[in-house]
C-alpha cells in the first residue's frame, strides 16, 4: 500500500529523517515510535504528501505521493479520499462552525448522496453526537481530538495516519480509543512515544532514533524487551528508587504521557 | 561573522530612519526615501515590497478608504495629498524595517540592552512558535482538502487559525512575562 525509499529530510541543514525505507501492507496496524524531535510527525506530514522530502521516494498504490503530484486533480481526490492524517493538536484541522458541519466537510466535497446519515453514524461511533450543534472551539481537547477523528472517518479511509492521539486524552479516553482503533478495519500508523500503548496500538514497531534513522522495523514485542535498544531510542531512562532506607537504580521503559 | 558595532550602527540608522519618516510631510521626499531603500533592497526589492504591501495593505487600505469616502462627503473631493502622504510613509517605514530585519543580526544590534535582548529572545521564540503553527493549520485544511477549498472555507480557516494564534500569543505572552517576572525581569 504504501512503499518508503531512502526518505531523507531536514529543516535547514538541521536532519530530520536519514535513509528512512520501509512498506506497509493493506490492514496493518504499526506504531511508529521515537523520542521527542526524532521525525514522526515529519515522517507522518510526508506520507500525507504536505511536505516534499528533501530526497527518496513515497508510493501510495504505485502512485507517487508529494505536494506536486497532488496537484493532480483527480489523484488528489482519491488519495486524500483514501489516505487521513490526524494532527497531534487536533485545532489545527478544525475551522467550520459546527461539529456537524465539520464532519460533513468531506463527503460534502465528494457530493456524496449521504452526507447526514454519515455525519450521525460517525459522530455516534466517537462518541460526539451530543456535541453536533457545538462549534468546535468550544470543545475539550480530548473532544476534538474525536471530533477531528470522526470528520476523518466520515470519508471511510484506507490508510488512516496518527500522530500522537492519545497526548490529548485521559485514562478512560485512552482505553476507548485503543479498542476503537483495534477494531477499526484499516491500514493504522500511529506515533506514540508512551511504551504502555505501543503494543496495544499495533503488533509491528517502526522506531525512529535519535540519529533520525530507522533504528528498528519489526514485531514490537522483541524490541520492547530490547533494554539496550530502548536506551539507544531515547525510550528508556534511569533514575532512583527509594524504598524505606534502601536506594537503587535501574532503567525504565518510557510509558508515562 | 557581524560586528556587534556595525549591527549596532544599523540599528541606528534604521531608527533615525524612521523617526524621519515619520516627520516628513512632502510626498516628494517621501517617494525619495522610498527610491533609496528601493535601491537598497538589491536583488530582495520584490520580494520586501510584496511582503511590505501585504502587510500594510489591511491597515492602509482601510483608514485611506473610510478618510478618502468621509472627505469626499464632506468636501466633495479627494484628499489626494493627504493619501498619497500617508500611504507612502506606510510604505516606506514597513519597507525599512523589512530591509533592516533581513541585513541585520538583531541579537547583536540589540546587545548593548540586557532588557531589549530579553525582549527580543521574547518575540523572536513566540514568533517561531506561532509560524510553526499557521503552517500546520495551512498543513490541516490541506490534507482535508479533497478538491480545491472555496473562498468560503479558506476564510473561515484562516479565521479559525487567526483566532487560536491570538488567543494562544496572549496567553504565551502572560505565562513568558510570569516566568521572566519570576526571574527579577521588569522590577
Amino acid at each position: 500500500m504504501i512503499e518508503v525509499a531512502g526518505l531523507h529530510h531536514d529543516y535547514g541543514g538541521q536532519p530530520s529523517l536519514v535513509d528512512i525505507a520501509f512498506t506497509l501492507a493493506p490492514g496493518e496496524k504499526v506504531v511508529l515510535l521515537g523520542s521527542n524531535g526524532c521525525g514522526k510527525s515529519t515522517l507522518l506530514k510526508i506520507l500525507d504528501g504536505l511536505i516534499a522530502a528533501k530526497s527518496g521516494r513515497v508510493d501510495y498504490d504505485g502512485q507517487a505521493v508529494s505536494p506536486s503530484t497532488l496537484k493532480q486533480p483527480d489523484w488528489r481526490r482519491r488519495f486524500r479520499r483514501e489516505v487521513a492524517l490526524l494532527f497531534q493538536n487536533p485545532d489545527v484541522m478544525l475551522f467550520n462552525p459546527s461539529v456537524y458541519d465539520e464532519i460533513a466537510f468531506g463527503p460534502r466535497q465528494m457530493e456524496l448522496d449521504d452526507v447526514d446519515a454519515r455525519v450521525r453514524h460517525w459522530a455516534g461511533l466517537v462518541g460526539v453526537t451530543e456535541f453536533l450543534d457545538r462549534p468546535p472551539f468550544t470543545l475539550s481537547g480530548g473532544e476534538k481530538q474525536r471530533v477531528a477523528l470522526a470528520a476523518l472517518l466520515a470519508l471511510e479511509p484506507r490508510l488512516l495516519l496518527l500522530d500522537e492521539p492519545a497526548a490529548a486524552l485521559d485514562p478512560r479516553a485512552t482505553g476507548w480509543l485503543v479498542d476503537f482503533l483495534a477494531d477499526l478495519p484499516v491500514t493504522l500508523l500511529v506515533t506514540t512515544h508512551n511504551l504502555g500503548l505501543a503494543p496495544e496500538l499495533g503488533q509491528r514497531a517502526l522506531v525512529l532514533g535519535e540519529d533520525h534513522r530507522l533504528l528498528h522495523d519489526g514485531d514490537i514485542e522483541p524490541f520492547l524487551a530490547d533494554t539496550e535498544r530502548l536506551i539507544a531510542a531515547n525510550l528508556a531512562h534511569v533514575h532512583r528508587h527509594r524504598h524505606g532506607g534502601l536506594e537503587h537504580r535501574h532503567w525504565h521503559g518510557h510509558d508515562w504521557q | 561573522m557581524p560586528s556587534a558595532a556595525l549591527e549596532r550602527a544599523k540599528f541606528l540608522v534604521w531608527l533615525a530612519a524612521i523617526v524621519a519618516a515619520s516627520w516628513l510631510s512632502d510626498a516628494a521626499w517621501l517617494a525619495a526615501g522610498l527610491g533609496l531603500v528601493l535601491l537598497a533592497a538589491g536583488r530582495a526589492v520584490f520580494r520586501l515590497t510584496r511582503r511590505a504591501l501585504l502587510a500594510t495593505l489591511a491597515f492602509t487600505g482601510t483608514v485611506s478608504l473610510t478618510y478618502a469616502a468621509w472627505f469626499w462627503w464632506q468636501q466633495d473631493a479627494l484628499p489626494l495629498d493627504w493619501l498619497v502622504t500617508v500611504n507612502l510613509r506606510v510604505l516606506l517605514m514597513a519597507l525599512l524595517t523589512f530591509l533592516f530585519i533581513e541585513r541585520t543580526n538583531l541579537f547583536l544590534a540589540l546587545g548593548f540592552s540586557r532588557r531589549l535582548s530579553f525582549l527580543l529572545v521574547l518575540a523572536v521564540s513566540q514568533s517561531l512558535a506561532l509560524r510553526r503553527t499557521l503552517d500546520e493549520f495551512r498543513q490541516g485544511l490541506d490534507s482535508r482538502a479533497l478538491v480545491r477549498v472555496g473562498l468560503r472555507d479558506r476564510y473561515r480557516a484562516a479565521a479559525r487559525a487567526a483566532g487560536w494564534l491570538f488567543d494562544r500569543a496572549l496567553a504565551n505572552a502572560h505565562e513568558s512575562a510570569r516566568a521572566m517576572q519570576s526571574r527579577g525581569m521588569f522590577r
